[in-house]
């Protein structure tokens, strides 16, 4: 395999696992301090792409040409859809099953995804749809090349990483966040309201799968089922990079992403996907807890 | 009507037999395996090829469930190794793999085309009676794994696999090995898969791989959530509960004539989405579960 | 949009009144009726064609009882989703037959779905009707009671074979959708060039549902095909064209009519679609039957029958069974309406393209023979249409009619 052909592929691969790394992180938060796999995280992610797809034409009806305007648009309207509907399902079904067994709350994650998901085709129907955005030819050096639509994907998409991180880091919010996924017990004991940290968290959550749901939508097309394919990659990233680590979700959807490609060389596409299981399985039987995670059990 | 309630009772039989055994192998051995359809798969694959080439069904059936428990042997060493929550992932990872190995080698499993064909079990004894004889076969099969869960639970057996679950460490300064009882309850699991994917095959009389994807999985945990995870009883009634929701919506339009054809289908699953909801925020632990302490 | 919704909440009074037939206390005392069962995928895979399948059955529902009927009797449709999943859609088929009591299976999409369902329609002599393009289907038909309103994947690999001979083409490459109808398609299209001696110099198949095939479509370039062969569906075609659009790269494209269709075009814009050939067996878009669906599709559905290949099937379905019902007359049973279906479509008889002039001819005691909406409809011994297809060439984002090819209804490959 030449290096045009291997570069080609990270880049392909660093390009898909920025994508999945969105709903990763999300998945992961969720994960680390309400203690269930958040499963319609994808059907999220659908709704914020319809929604973008909707806040694009809206923005071009307006009058707004400029494809990273309107995009811009799109992606706002998406993750304040994803954000909203995230914090009303937690108000609404899981807050009530603080208490309740965790496959409770998995289960009640399961319905809600059926339940968006047949919302968004009762409204819009199951055809395809796609963001009109102007095809431009890839960026080609010696063999080598990026497409300038899948730099603004990965930019957004670290962009948007960082400033998760940093809300994570350097906020009140953030801290108080860490130290509930830490010890959920002692940081309830030492007075934290954790009502008040727990919407912002969601709400997050929800932006965060929103705006993946665009940035996938801009890379393939919209469908009603983008979001349920999206989750099992997502849950497999956070898991590699160590449950309740956002950096871990992060480089476990890079690290899958590329792996994926890059296998694609030897073993076909139809087994590309077997290859990010095994990666997983070999990663997991070395390091029980993940890339990033911690060696304590966290229940 | 009715044969169309023997074959959604058929239906519930299959899921039970599933039920039974995933219930089996979180419940008793505590570990979580999302990758249950994998062994429904190898189940059908095997003893639906094997009938194809002329073997007598009870040895297809039987087969069924041996390779599934065989193949339920390096999961399960996988899963001692890993942590509760990691293992869902691998779990799933590995009936992908499966899924997409039936797909792939075409030369033996006929790959993406599928197997049509199939002998109908009790094929011979004419259309009303063969449903019928299906559906009774199936009762007695998911008579048999209800009563040999039961039993395993109340056995010293079972009674040794509680004690690794909560107290591992105990059960091992005792001397015994908790690994070599955790695979045998996850074998046993994989078998009553193996065995319902069998009957499934041998009944639907057409398998493909895109018919066992993860979603079936699900369902199967949904089952048992709904029913009370570590309950005989709610794994049945859990079965019994899914497959109603899932088969009831069919007949909203009986309800809200108004709603468009095309329609129908988007509103049965928003029903089904809420149905789960609402059970669920109704009663958390599931029918026949305790409510934790 | 809503525009479309508006035309939909319209149409669906009467289609309701329509299919829950025993529900309405008109029913009863009415007319005997034939009850139709429209087994279509309106979620899963297939539901970008499912819905109007369905809508195009229940159409020629009311455009057949509008007419008064057929053999004395009113079409009642009673409709289920499949999900294009067999075992959804084996149940499915059992309420249909056990609870509905329909008396015909129709329309059906996914090859695995239709070979699940046939033994339950043969097993209660019902007739079947399909889109599937599975050989197996075939062979499952011992009852001839199967009618396949699409060409095989075979015919369909040989009349991409013949066109790429026709244009030129010498290096030819594949992409398949991994499943029964992509694969078939493509292995129809390389079994058929290699009869001729020729060589197919890459064959790709890629996984469904991916966000991405950057690197099976490199895969694909890096051997310098001069045409690629697709057996492919909408999403991914749409997916694969715009990532080769934009690697620069020249090559020519046969794609299947499902997928390069007018909403591709909306998709990706004529630029990126322009010189792409689309493959498909509406007969012709001039034909007398197309015209006259198309406008009650447009109408229902807000947007032309192009944009869905199955939807005509789905239509001369219902279209060939009630005049096979109406030659048969009054009271006839499933075996005898079964008996004058390739009667009424097959050659020898005085082309008719709408139920009504069907109706009026055979009053008179003629001969008929129904050129349907999505192709000619003759059957030949396994009940399998053998039809022409229709060689569209993509021109600034429209579909043209460049050529026509016949496979001959004996091929085998």
């Amino acid at each position: 395999m030449s290096a045009v052909t291997l570069v080609n592929l990270l880049l392909n691969g660093l390009i898909e696992g920025a994508v999945i790394a969105l709903p990763a992180l999300a998945l992961t938060l969720v994960m680390a301090i309400a203690r269930f796999p958040q499963a319609s995280t994808g059907d999220l992610a659908t709704l914020g792409a319809y929604v973008g797809i909707g806040g694009q034409a809206l923005a071009v009806a307006a009058g707004i040409s400029a494809s990273m305007t309107s995009m811009a648009v799109a992606s706002l309207g998406a993750a304040l859809a994803g954000a909203v509907v995230s914090v009303l399902a937690w108000r609404l079904i899981f807050l009530r099953l603080t208490r309740a067994p965790m496959v409770a709350s998995l289960l009640a994650a399961i319905g809600l995804a059926f339940l968006l998901r047949s919302l968004i085709t009762l409204v819009v129907g199951h055809d395809q749809r796609t963001f009109a955005l102007p095809l431009v030819r890839a960026w080609n050096w010696g063999g080598v090349r990026l497409l300038p639509s899948d730099l603004v994907i990965a930019c957004t998409a670290l962009a948007i990483l960082a400033a998760v991180f940093a809300w994570l880091r350097f906020s009140r919010s953030g801290r108080l966040l860490r130290a509930l996924a830490d010890n959920a017990d002692l940081a309830r004991l030492s007075g934290i309201r954790t009502r008040a940290l727990m919407w912002r968290l969601w709400a997050v959550a929800g932006a965060l799968s929103g705006v993946g749901g665009v940035l996938l939508g801009v890379k393939s097309v919209v469908m009603p089922e983008l979001g349920w394919e999206l989750l099992l990659p997502a849950f497999a990233a956070m898991i590699l990079g160590g449950i309740g680590s956002p950096v871990g979700a992060v480089a476990g959807a890079l690290l899958l992403g590329v792996g994926q490609e890059i296998s694609v060389q030897w073993v076909g596409p139809s087994y590309k996907i077997v290859v990010s299981f095994v990666v997983l399985l070999v990663v997991l039987l070395i390091r029980p807890a993940g890339l990033f995670g911690r060696p304590e059990a966290i229940r | 009507m009715d044969a169309y309630l023997v074959a959604v009772f058929t239906v519930v039989l299959i899921y039970a037999l599933l039920a039974i055994g995933l219930n089996l192998q979180y419940g008793e051995s505590g570990l979580i395996n999302f990758g249950h359809v994998a062994f429904f798969a190898l189940g059908a694959y095997a003893s639906a090829l094997t009938a194809l080439a002329g073997w007598p069904l009870p040895l297809s059936f039987a087969l069924g469930a041996f390779v599934a428990a065989v193949s339920a042997i390096p999961v399960g060493l996988a899963a001692l190794r890993l942590r509760e929550d990691y293992l869902a992932i691998v779990t799933l990872g590995f009936s992908e793999s499966v899924r997409l190995v039936l797909q792939q080698e075409r030369e033996i499993t006929l790959g993406v085309q599928g197997v049509p064909g199939i002998p109908k079990l009790f094929g011979s004894l004419g259309p009303r009676l063969t449903d019928w004889a299906i559906l009774g076969a199936l009762l007695i099969a998911v008579a048999m794994a209800a009563w040999a869960a039961h039993w395993l639970k109340n056995s010293p057996f079972g009674r040794l696999l509680r004690a690794i679950r909560d107290n591992e460490a105990a059960v091992v300064a005792v001397g015994k090995d908790p690994a070599i009882f955790k695979i045998q309850v996850f074998m046993f699991g994989a078998a009553l898969a193996g065995l319902s994917g069998a009957f499934y095959a041998h009944f639907l009389t057409f398998i493909s791989p895109e018919q066992f994807v993860p979603l079936v999985t699900f369902y199967v945990w949904m089952s048992i959530i709904l029913g009370g995870i570590g309950s005989l009883r709610g794994a049945l009634a859990g079965t019994l509960l899914l497959v109603a929701f899932l088969e009831g919506s069919r007949f909203i339009r009986d309800i809200f004539p108004g709603i468009a054809e095309v329609q129908m289908a988007s509103v049965r699953l928003a029903l089904v989405g809420l149905a789960i909801i609402v059970f669920v925020l109704w009663r958390p632990q599931g029918l026949f579960g305790t409510v934790q302490r | 949009m809503p525009q479309q919704l508006r035309r939909q909440l319209l149409i669906t009074p009467m289609a309701a009144a329509l299919s829950t037939g025993a529900v309405s206390a008109m029913a009863q005392s009415a007319a005997p009726s034939f009850r139709i069962g429209a087994l279509n995928p309106i979620t899963g895979a297939g539901s970008p064609y499912g819905p109007g399948m369905q809508r195009a059955i229940l159409m020629a529902a009311e455009e057949v009882n509008a007419a008064g009927g057929a053999g004395g009797r009113r079409l009642e449709v009673f409709a289920e989703d499949t999900q294009t999943k067999p075992d959804a859609a084996v149940l499915a088929a059992k309420k249909l037959i056990d609870v509905n009591k329909v008396q015909a299976v129709l329309g059906t999409w996914a090859s695995g779905v239709s070979l699940a369902v046939i033994p339950l329609t043969d097993q209660a002599d019902l007739i079947q009707m399909n889109v599937s393009g599975a050989p197996a289907i075939s062979t499952l038909d011992k009852k001839d009671l199967v009618w396949r309103f699409q060409a095989t994947n075979d015919r369909f690999g040989a009349a991409f074979c013949e066109i790429a001979v026709k244009r030129g083409f010498k290096r030819p490459a594949t992409m398949a959708f991994n499943n029964a109808s992509g694969i078939g398609n493509t292995e129809g299209f390389k079994k058929a060039w290699e009869k001729r001696g020729g060589k197919v110099v890459a064959n790709i198949v890629y996984e469904p549902n991916r966000p991405s095939y950057r690197s099976e479509l490199q895969k694909v370039l890096a051997e310098k095909p001069d045409v690629i062969v697709t057996g492919s569906y909408l999403p991914d075609t749409t997916i694969i064209l715009r990532e080769w659009f934009q690697s620069g790269e020249k090559t020519a494209w046969i794609i299947p009519g499902w997928a390069a269709n007018p909403d591709l075009v909306k998709a990706l814009g004529p630029e990126v679609c322009e010189g792409i050939i689309s493959v498909d067996t509406v007969s012709a878009e001039n034909a007398p039957a197309f015209k006259h669906f198309d406008a009650m599709y447009t109408k229902a559905m807000g947007r032309s029958a192009l944009t869905n290949v199955y939807a005509p099937m789905a239509y001369d379905m219902a279209i060939s069974l009630a005049l096979a019902m109406e030659a048969a007359g009054p009271g006839a049973s499933v075996a005898q309406i079964n008996a004058k279906i390739r009667e009424v479509s097959n050659p020898g008889g005085e082309p008719v393209s709408t139920f009504a002039e069907g109706k009026a001819k055979l009053a008179a005691r003629q001969k008929i023979n129904y050129e349907g909406a999505s192709s000619k409809l003759d059957f030949d011994q396994y009940g399998d249409v053998s039809p022409d297809f229709g060689v569209y060439v993509i021109e600034k984002g429209q579909l043209v009619r460049r050529d026509i090819v016949a496979i001959p209804a004996d091929y085998r490959p």
